[in-house]
């Protein structure tokens, strides 16, 4: 048995769409976000920067709405199997507000195990974004070896600094920046799965 | 004892003796790439690896048009490694056998069987065919052939990068993959038709080799 533990990156690698877009599509903004996103994860435009102008698209729907929509989006569950079955050993770690994502972490039990960005809320409409996660600084907390799992530009820093970096492109396409340094990409979720079972 | 194994195909080198431009893998004979080709022989293998370096994205985009189920494996440092270190990378992780296979190779469909057959390990060679072959000294004893030795010397077959191994005896090296069975020797020796694509003259054999059916009459 490893001691590594798993941190597995949320959109488009745990969620089988893209959590924003499709929430945006719901309210037919799907095009500006779907933009914003792409330029984001192909690393076009600074993460920080995306993220803030996805967050303004969105701001004025109730966060109550926004949160039932996120609780629904189509989940990979092979890899949510895993999640539950190595629950003490996995982390979510995503760019995503808290408040938005909260009802899906609910869902899957982990709670504890989650850094996102986060948002202070006022009747029920944001009104600050507080931060907006660096990945790179979630993991030069982690102390113990990890396996890191992901698809997007904001990934890469994870997946390179990872024992096990893996770049998954079962949603979407990796980034150019995953594949420069992940030591494994796998297409299929099935595939993840087994691998990520012999590194438990 | 269920015997369980991963499959490693290394296509990370860059070829350059055979002066294409292009990873080996992706040389097409007679139309067809040549990772396409070991792949068709292996449709039934659930447990593939491949690693990938030089021309990775090309590699992998022509593989996933044929499966999706791979894992690919990353040798970032392909112009300093050899083989070796490809499957010592994939040999991590994996089922308690690798079967290594060097993406340079066209293999007789009609040996592919026995190579997959094989529950023990084994190391494969051909009739010496190269001009600067890399040889398996044999010997023979009551329960059948074993390789003794590697050498540039002499020898008995020419070594053509197929091995089965416990893979627990692969995760290191970073030369040939030889190097890395050499101590666990004596090992059974497998005989598997093979044509290595490593020059413009060995392509050319290939390419004849395929078109006339893998020389049916030299069995």
């Amino acid at each position: 048995m490893s001691n590594f533990i798993f941190l597995f990156d949320l959109d488009s690698t745990i969620t089988k769409q893209e959590i924003l877009p499709t929430v945006a599509g719901k309210v037919g903004m799907y095009q500006s976000m779907y933009t914003l996103t792409e330029n984001a994860m192909s690393g076009k435009v600074p993460f920080q920067q995306s993220f803030l102008q996805r967050v303004e698209l969105l701001k004025y729907m109730p966060v109550s709405q926004i949160r039932s929509m996120v609780a629904e989006i189509e989940l990979n569950q092979k890899i949510i199997q895993f999640i539950r079955n190595n629950k003490e050993r996995c982390y979510i770690v995503t760019g995503n507000l808290d408040i938005w994502i909260e009802e899906l972490i609910e869902n899957l039990g982990m709670e504890k195990n989650t850094y996102s960005s986060k948002a202070l809320v006022k009747n029920d409409y944001i009104q600050e974004v507080v931060s907006v996660i660096d990945k790179n600084a979630v993991i030069s907390q982690i102390v113990m070896p990890f396996v890191a799992i992901g698809d997007g530009n904001n990934d890469a820093e994870m997946i390179d600094a990872a024992e096990i970096g893996i770049g998954y492109g079962g949603v979407r396409e990796i980034s150019p920046s995953v594949l420069a340094c992940a030591s494994h990409i796998v297409y299929r979720e099935e595939t993840l799965v087994e691998f990520l079972k012999k590194l438990v | 004892m269920l015997f369980s194994r991963t499959i490693i195909i290394s296509c990370a080198g860059m070829g350059n003796r055979l002066g294409l431009g292009t990873t080996k893998a992706l040389v097409e004979v007679e139309g067809k790439p040549l990772i396409v080709r070991q792949l068709e022989l292996l449709d039934k293998e659930k447990d593939i690896r491949i690693v990938v370096g030089y021309q990775a994205e090309q590699v992998v985009e022509v593989v996933r048009k044929y499966r999706q189920d791979i894992l690919f494996v990353f040798n970032h440092n392909y112009r300093k490694t050899g083989t070796g270190a490809s499957v010592a990378l994939a040999s991590k992780y994996a089922n308690p056998y690798i079967l290594a296979l060097d993406g340079d190779i066209l293999i007789h469909p009609e040996d592919i069987e026995k190579v997959l057959t094989c529950r023990t390990e084994f190391v494969s060679g051909d009739m010496i065919k190269s001009e600067e072959p890399w040889m398996i000294q044999t010997y023979q004893d009551l329960s059948g052939e074993y390789v003794s030795a590697f050498s540039k010397e002499k020898g008995n077959y020419e070594w053509n990068g197929i091995a089965q191994m416990e893979s627990y005896k692969m995760q290191k090296g970073t030369g040939h993959v030889f190097q890395q069975i050499e101590p666990y020797l004596p090992i059974p020796f497998l005989k598997v038709r093979t044509q290595e694509i490593d020059t413009i003259f060995d392509y050319e054999h290939a390419v004849q080799w395929v078109r006339n059916g893998f020389d049916k009459e030299k069995k």
